[in-house]
Formats: C-alpha cells, sequence, structure tokens
C-alpha cells in the first residue's frame, strides 16, 4: 500500500525549525556520524527522508528523533549544510505538538506572540490570583506566622493541585505518545511482561541520561545533567518540603542546602545555556526556536526569584518578600502551566519514555528477526 | 636480393616483454635466418637512444631493411618509419614482430612464448626482404566545407570555417536554423536564454559573407573524396520547386542532431492520455510563452518531473541522454518562478550533475526546496487520475528507494524529460558520407577519445548530438573541434595520402565489378567506357576485401602483396 506524500508537511516544519532539511541529498554521512546511531534506529537520515516526503503518519510514529541528544556532529559533518541535528530538533517540536491532544502545543510553536501573550495571560492572573488571595486573609507585611500574606499551607495545596493538572496533561499527552509510536504500530508487538522486566529503564535514562554522556563532547551532557538535576531536586524540595523550606529567618541547613544548592545549578546552567544560544558558537546552538528563548527565560527568573525570596526572607523584610514571591510566582505558574504539558519542559517525560519504548520495540524486532532465521533467542 | 642487409631489433620493453621471453634467444635464432646483419636487444627500442641505435646500425653496417619486435604496430610503427627516414631509408623497408600484445601480455609459458616471439620475428624477417620502397601522394585540398545541419553545432562549425576565410555551405532541412536549441526557454546551469543565444548566433550567419545558407536543403549525393567531393543538395527554386545543385567541397561536418524520444511508448506514464502528462519540450513551449498551466487552464500547484524517460533502462535505450538531468533542474527552477507557491518533485534514478557548475546547480535546486525522489532503473513511476476528493490532478506511484517506501506523490502538471534518440533519417545520412553508426543509430567517431570529431571516412567530420546525446558547450566544442581539424587541412592546401593502397591491374580486369559492390570504403569506381574497375586511393584504406574477392586476381594491395604475405606464413612456420 502506497504511502502519500505531502510536499506541503516541510513548510509546515520550517515554523518548528527545519529550514534546510529540503538540501539534504542522502549522502548518510549524519548517520554513520552519529554515535548513537544503531540498527534499528538509524538517524537522523531516515527521518529527513520521511520529512522531506512529507510521510506524517510514518514521523508520528518515529522515536528517533528522542534518541538524539542534538550533540550537533551530524550537522558539522553535512556536505549540504542540511543541519540533520537541527531538523531532529525541530521534529521533536513537531512530536510535542502532535502529541498533545489540546492543540495549545502546536499554537505555541507556530506563534511565538500567541506563546507571550498566553504566558503574560496566565502570569497577571497568578499575580491576580495571590495579591487577590493575601490581601483577603493575611498582611502584606508578614511572611510568616498566622497572619501571613501567603501562608505556606495554601500554596502546598496550590502546588500539589497545579501537580495533579500538569500531570493530569502530561500523561495523556504520554500515553497519546504511546499509542502513536508503540500501541498501533501492528508490525510490532511488545508484551507487557516486557514492559515490566524493563521499567527501570525510565528512571536510569531520566536521572543519568547516559545515553547523552555517549556523545564525543561530555561537557554538554554534564551541563544538561545538572540542569535537570537541579530541577528536580527543587521540585521535590517544594511538593514535599515547602514547610520546612518556608520557616525562618534562621537558615535551616537540613533543607536548604539543597534549595540552594538547586538554585545555583539552574542559575548557572540557564546562564550558560543562554550564553551559548547568543553566540552561537556552537552548532547546537545557532538555531534557536521562540519557545528555547522563552523556557530559559522563565527558567531563570524563577530561579532568580527564588533566591532573592530567600534572601529578603532571612533579611526580615516581609513585605518585600511577599511582593517578590508573587513576582516569583507570576514566573512559576506559567512555566509549569504552559511549559511543562504544552512546549520544551515536556521532553523531561518524552525523551526517557522513547529510550524505553525504543529499547522495547528493537528488543522485539530483533527477537522476530531471529525466529524468522531460526536463530536461538538471546537469553 | 643477394645484397640485403637486415637489422633486427628486439626490444624489452622494461620487462613487459623480457619477463616472459627470452629475448637474446631470439637474437640468437634471427641470426641463423638469411640476410640478417645485425640483431640486438634493447630495454626500451622506441626511446631515443634505442632509436639511435637503429640509426647508428643502418648508417654503419648499411642495412637496407630492418625488423623491430616489440610492440603492436599501432603504438610504434609510425615512430620507427620515421627512425628509418633519418637513417636515409625508405620508411616502407620496416617491418614490426608484434612480440608484446601478441606474445609476452597473452602468454605465461617462458619457453612457448619464447618460442612464438621467435617465429614472430622471424616471418617479419622473411617478409621484409620483399618490402618495396613506397612514397606518400598529396593532392589538392578544397578549402569549402559542406556543413549538414543548422542547429548549435552546425552555425558554430560554420563561423569558425567562414570568420577564417573559408567558404561554408550550409544546408538545413526545415525552413529555419536553430535546431533543438530553437526550443528551450532558458539553459542551464546559469539560466541564460536559449534564444538570446541563438539570435547572435542565427544573425552572424545568416549575414556572413562565407556562409551560403541553404534552408529546406537536403544533401543527396556525396561524390569523390577527402578534399575533392562533390555534394549535390537539393533545395528549393524560387518558384518552390526542388532544384538540384552541385557544391565541389573539401570537408563535410555532419550535424545533424537527434530527436526527441516518444513517450506515448512508455504506458506507464499515460502520455497522450492523461492530459496533464506534457514532455519537456512541451513545457519549454509554455515556460517560453511565460504561462506554466493545466490543459484546463489551471495554475498547477503540484509539479512532478520524471527522469530517464526512454534512457536507461532495458525497454527503449540503455544509455544516458546527458541533458535531461540538468535540464529537470532548470524546470524545478523555472517552474518555481512561473508558479511561486508550486511544490515541484524531482522524480530520478540518478542524479548526473557532471560538468561545469552542474553540482552548484543541483544544490541550488536543492535550495528552492525541490523535492527529490529516487527510482530504480526498469521500475517505472505509475501515473494515475487522482481521486475526487484528493487535492491533486494525478498521483504517481514511486518505489521510493532513499526511504525505501512506496509512495503516492501528488500532482496536477508531470513533465517526462524525454531522452534523445538518432533520428530516423541517421542510416541515410550515414550511407550517403560513408560513416558508420553505432548499435543506437549515433554516428562513429574514429577514435574515442584522441580523435573524437574524425570519422573513418576521410574528410567527414561529425559534432553535436548526432554523436552521441551531448549539451550545448559539448556541441559547440566538438563543432568548434571540427572546424579547427578542417582549418589545419586547408591551411596546408594539400592532403597527403598513405602509400598503402590497392591497385588494379586493368590488364588483368575483367570489368565484373564485384569489387565496387564490396568496399567498405566506396573506394572503387567503375570506369564505363574502359570498362575496367578502378580505386581512388584517397579512399583506399587498404583493407584488402578487394584483393581477396577478385576473381581476376586483378587487384594488389601495396606493402601487403602474396609474395610478402606468403613470405611471412613461411617464417611463422619455418
Amino acid at each position: 500500500m502506497a504511502i502519500r506524500a505531502n510536499p506541503k508537511l516541510i513548510t509546515e516544519l520550517e515554523i518548528y525549525g527545519a529550514q534546510d532539511v529540503s538540501k539534504c541529498y542522502h549522502c548518510g554521512n549524519c548517520s554513520a556520524t552519529c554515535p548513537f546511531s544503531k540498527e534499528p534506529y538509524i538517524f537522523p537520515r531516515r527521518s529527513m527522508r520521511s520529512l522531506q516526503m512529507g510521510l506524517e503518519a510514518k514521523l508520528e510514529s518515529d522515536l528517533e528523533p528522542w534518541l538524539c541528544y542534538y550533540c550537533g556532529e551530524c550537522s558539522v559533518e553535512c556536505p549540504r549544510d542540511a543541519e540533520p541535528g537541527e531538523t531532529m530538533m525541530s521534529l521533536r517540536r513537531w512530536l510535542t505538538a502532535r502529541y498533545d491532544f489540546t492543540g495549545i502545543s502546536r499554537l505555541f510553536y507556530l506563534s511565538w506572540k500567541a506563546e507571550l501573550l498566553a504566558v503574560i495571560i496566565v502570569a497577571l492572573i497568578a499575580g491576580a490570583g495571590f495579591l487577590l488571595y493575601g490581601f483577603s486573609q493575611g498582611n502584606i507585611t508578614q511572611y510568616n506566622g498566622p497572619d501571613a500574606f501567603l501562608p505556606a499551607s495554601s500554596i502546598h495545596i496550590f502546588d500539589w493541585t497545579l501537580a495533579a493538572v500538569l500531570l493530569a496533561l502530561l500523561l495523556t499527552n504520554c500515553a497519546r505518545m504511546w499509542w502513536f509510536t508503540v500501541g498501533r504500530d501492528t508490525k510490532v508487538h511488545v508484551p507487557l511482561s516486557a514492559y515490566v522486566r524493563k521499567i527501570y529503564l525510565l528512571p536510569t535514562h531520566f536521572f543519568t541520561q547516559m545515553r547523552y554522556a555517549r556523545c564525543e563532547q561530555k561537557r554538554p551532557w554534564a551541563i544538561h545533567l545538572v540542569l535537570m538535576l537541579s530541577y528536580v531536586t527543587m521540585l521535590i524540595l517544594i511538593m514535599f518540603f515547602l514547610a520546612p523550606m518556608w520557616s525562618g529567618p534562621a537558615v535551616k541547613w537540613s533543607v536548604h542546602v539543597f534549595g540552594l544548592a538547586a538554585t545555583a545549578g539552574l542559575l548557572v546552567t540557564t546562564i550558560i545555556f543562554l550564553r551559548k544560544r547568543l553566540k552561537k558558537s556552537e552548532v547546537q546552538y545557532q538555531h534557536s526556536h521562540e519557545t528555547d528563548w522563552m523556557f530559559l527565560v522563565l527558567l531563570i527568573v524563577v530561579a532568580a526569584t527564588g533566591l532573592v525570596q530567600f534572601t529578603l526572607h532571612r533579611l526580615g523584610l516581609g513585605t518585600a518578600a511577599n511582593i517578590n514571591y508573587v513576582i516569583h510566582m507570576m514566573a512559576v505558574v506559567p512555566m509549569l502551566l504552559l511549559e511543562v504539558p504544552f512546549s520544551k519542559w515536556s521532553h523531561m517525560a518524552y525523551r526517557p519514555l522513547a529510550m524505553y519504548f525504543a529499547d522495547l520495540k528493537a528488543e522485539e524486532m530483533v527477537s522476530k528477526a531471529r525466529e524468522a532465521v531460526g536463530a536461538p533467542q538471546a537469553a | 636480393m643477394e645484397d640485403l642487409k637486415i637489422g633486427v631489433f628486439i626490444c624489452n620493453c622494461g620487462t613487459n616483454i623480457a619477463k616472459v621471453v627470452d629475448c637474446d634467444a631470439i637474437v640468437d635464432s634471427v641470426e641463423r635466418l638469411p640476410y640478417v646483419t645485425v640483431a640486438r636487444t634493447y630495454k626500451y627500442m622506441c626511446s631515443d637512444p634505442g632509436q639511435d641505435m637503429i640509426q647508428a646500425d643502418i648508417e654503419e653496417h648499411g642495412l637496407d631493411r630492418v625488423v623491430v619486435a616489440a610492440c603492436s604496430p599501432r603504438m610504434h610503427e609510425p615512430t620507427f618509419r620515421k627512425t628509418l627516414q633519418k637513417a636515409g631509408l625508405n620508411p616502407y623497408f620496416l617491418e614490426m614482430a608484434n612480440i608484446r600484445e601478441q606474445c609476452s601480455w597473452v602468454h605465461d609459458d617462458p619457453v612457448a612464448a619464447t618460442e612464438k616471439a621467435a617465429a614472430l620475428t622471424a616471418a617479419a624477417v622473411l617478409r621484409v626482404a620483399h618490402h618495396e620502397a613506397l612514397e606518400r601522394r598529396s593532392v589538392d585540398m578544397c578549402p569549402n566545407t559542406l556543413i549538414m545541419g543548422g542547429g548549435i553545432a552546425g552555425m558554430s562549425a560554420a563561423l569558425d570555417l567562414a570568420d577564417a576565410g573559408n567558404r561554408v555551405y550550409l544546408a538545413e532541412r526545415s525552413d529555419h536554423l536553430g535546431g533543438n536549441v530553437a526550443r528551450a526557454d532558458l539553459t542551464a546551469p546559469y539560466l541564460d536564454s536559449a534564444r538570446d543565444m541563438l539570435t547572435e548566433r542565427v544573425t552572424r550567419v545568416v549575414e556572413h559573407p562565407n556562409i551560403d545558407v541553404l534552408l529546406e536543403s537536403q544533401v543527396r549525393k556525396v561524390d569523390g573524396f577527402v578534399g575533392n567531393f562533390q555534394t549535390t543538395i537539393r533545395g528549393k527554386a524560387d518558384d518552390g520547386a526542388p532544384t538540384d545543385s552541385v557544391y565541389d567541397v573539401g570537408s563535410i561536418i555532419v550535424c545533424t542532431g537527434y530527436k526527441e524520444f516518444d513517450a506515448s511508448r512508455i504506458t506507464h506514464y499515460g502520455y497522450g492520455k492523461l492530459p496533464n502528462v506534457v514532455t519537456s519540450f512541451e513545457l519549454e513551449k509554455m515556460l517560453r510563452a511565460g504561462r506554466v498551466t493545466t490543459k484546463e487552464g489551471r495554475v498547477p500547484q503540484y509539479v512532478a518531473i520524471i527522469h530517464c524517460v526512454g534512457s536507461r533502462n532495458l525497454e527503449f535505450h540503455a544509455y544516458c541522454s546527458r541533458v535531461c538531468c540538468m535540464t529537470a533542474l532548470k524546470y524545478a527552477h523555472e517552474v518555481k518562478s512561473a508558479v511561486p507557491g508550486a511544490y515541484v518533485s524531482d522524480i530520478y534514478i540518478d542524479m548526473h550533475a557532471f560538468g561545469k557548475g552542474m553540482e552548484d546547480f543541483y544544490r541550488r535546486s536543492s535550495e528552492i526546496k525541490t523535492l527529490f525522489l529516487m527510482y530504480e532503473k526498469n521500475d517505472y513511476p505509475v501515473i494515475r487520475k487522482a481521486d475526487a476528493t484528493d487535492d491533486c490532478d494525478m498521483l504517481i506511484e514511486v518505489n521510493e528507494t532513499l526511504s525505501g517506501e512506496t509512495i503516492e506523490m501528488p500532482a496536477d502538471l508531470v513533465v517526462l524529460m524525454v531522452g534523445m534518440e538518432a533520428r530516423e533519417d541517421s542510416e541515410e545520412v550515414a550511407h550517403l558520407v560513408n560513416i558508420s553508426r553505432d548499435k543506437d543509430g549515433w554516428f562513429i567517431e574514429s577514435h574515442p577519445k584522441l580523435d573524437p570529431v574524425a570519422t573513418t571516412t576521410d574528410g567527414v567530420y561529425i559534432a553535436g548530438a548526432c554523436q552521441a546525446p551531448k549539451d550545448i558547450p559539448d556541441s559547440v566544442a566538438q563543432a568548434r573541434a571540427a572546424a579547427a581539424r578542417i582549418l589545419a587541412r586547408t591551411a596546408r592546401g594539400k592532403i597527403e595520402i598513405d602509400a598503402v593502397f590497392a591497385e588494379v591491374d586493368e590488364e588483368k580486369c575483367s570489368g565484373c565489378r564485384m569489387c565496387n559492390e564490396l568496399c567498405p570504403y566506396v573506394a572503387i569506381e567503375f570506369d564505363p567506357e574502359k570498362r575496367r574497375s578502378h580505386v581512388i586511393s584517397a579512399l583506399c584504406k587498404a583493407c584488402g576485401a578487394c584483393v581477396a574477392a577478385c576473381p581476376s586476381g586483378a587487384i594488389t594491395a601495396r606493402h601487403f602483396t602474396d609474395k610478402q604475405i606468403f613470405s611471412e606464413i613461411e617464417g611463422v612456420l619455418a
């Protein structure tokens, strides 16, 4: 059965960042250079081809873009300047939009104005909401105690509610990802037992990003890992240790040492990434999509205001701390509500999932191939 | 014969000969043969010291015949003939024994190979004793040239010849100059206008005082030989009636071009049935008119270009038509500029982007977002009408090799890159000027690398796409090369004719005319008055067909007399 080609898709992907894919003439240097490209996942050339021809269904079921960490070797080696690394990056954006059932993600990727507007609106609503709530039940000069402007217990409830919403959205999108890439694949059927047997892959890839470590240059992996671990540390602190964090004005070292370390990690790595994107000295940072900037800007604002928050509170400046806190939340809420399920943040979920699915599928394909030739199954 | 002194020179050719053949053993064996005065071996006989050695021996020993046992005479016979000439001997007193190509290179048993080499050398020794002194002759060269075909090649050759002051008769079958280039809009890879280029050429040709442009004219008959052809050309008189005129020319250039492949022969493409499947020349017409539309007058959204239509397949032509790939890229550019929103797909087998500026052009075609789809030779794409719900007129099914997928490509307009074919009249033309054609009907050059514009008939040259598919620069280069070859000869005013040719002994000739029909070079004429045949020595290639066939034994080939050949056989058997 012939697959219908859609020459228009390439035009859509241009907005996602794939500007040069039509230059590719399929010499295969990129796939040969890539340290991850290995049977049965030979990339990025194959994805480039599907994109050139506009084979949407095939691209939608493609896990390969997620197997790429964008070290940029392929783009350096490309004789046609077709930017295979950037193409994979763009495909990840496109896939993120595809997995998202709400259509919000697609809107953000296609229009930076829409994303900026959404961020501003959510920020304003959050700011207004927290101010109204604060004035309705507390005193702006009080940061802690019974009269607190924004009591930790309320924020805790708010955080958990927000987390539940985010998780629901993200999990739905992850389920769609599974359906596109594994579930509806009629050629490869992954048994349930395999999912269970290999579940360890998810946390392994999530916490170590060990595949990234196999790229020729180790620095990007280290920076990326620090950023991710700092973020996760902060998330754990806020979700489970908000009350001790809130205490003060004395420094509670058992908690704050983690908080300060994570904030430092976030600030340093975000600044490094911003600098790289501005300098464009490395191939993987030469093409920045608007969503990349949004991601970094929100992150640096959140981390910076978090640190200011900590300092003001220790200094006993209640009013300033409360105002700063509202600003902090005006960055946190849009970052979490918009970026996590709909934009760049979502790759924290999609990438380990893709590695996990890819491994399951590969195992199944190999076993099928062995069966076909009558070879003994691997132990 | 008693006083003959023969020198035998055996070449080692480095180790080419010496590693298999024992050259010193040959010296020993030939020294026993009659008249052999001196026999030597040398590392490289064709080198200057080698030739000096031969020359010194001729002078010192008063040699009057020389045998060189070395490589093929095709390689070095001219070299050693010159050596003899320098030493004051008639160059035809040389005989070569080929102990390399026919011995050391093809045998590995040294004993048997040496024996064979000795036999070949002995044959040469016995033969050379009967060689006669021959003289090369020269005839006058008529400076006029007939050019058949007024396309870009014919006009280019005509201008060079005419600028040098020679008369050119430019015979063109149709009613205008320009040939197939006149059907094109722009040219690859620089997107220059074909029309501008042609207009300049045509104007110069028409206005040139030394060029007679003969439109609607056909060459009917060619008599004579190099330097002295009489050509009969049928043209139109002022009242439109056909009229024959005779032109004397010294050289002829055939620039008859090509015709395009008939696309309806490939049924998969539906040419002639699907209205929006057009040939490249039909698209050129649209581009020249400045409007690219479907038959229904709509602006096409999807334009597909299919390469190798009639070329590079088992069914039609195995050869590559050379110009279609770059012409297809040109269409990608032209269509995109005529219809800015159009999606152009280019369905090809291999992208042949050789030649100056072409790889860059290919790259630029990718940059303007042409979608390249690759198919396998002989696995033709199939075009069908799309369904009413589709946003396109046709669908092309392609087994796309770069993805390994079978895909359906939408198309509103399909352009078939029809290949080049030899013209229907190529056989007639070949017969007229006595040149040969290859299996595809293209005219054959004298040597594919070293003599690409001459033919086996002296004085007849070929240029442009009548020799093989060719683009404009190559056609022009070949045409101007042919002009240069002719000018080199007209500058001397005389033509040297090889001393080796067949001769008819009129006393013995019975006038049976068997040889007339047999001669592949049309070199034998029958004199109806004398009722005897005679050989036009300038046309004769000394192939020997007439010599062998003559029932009266009246024909002798100079340098290949019975005596010479029989003694050669004796030498081999001795």
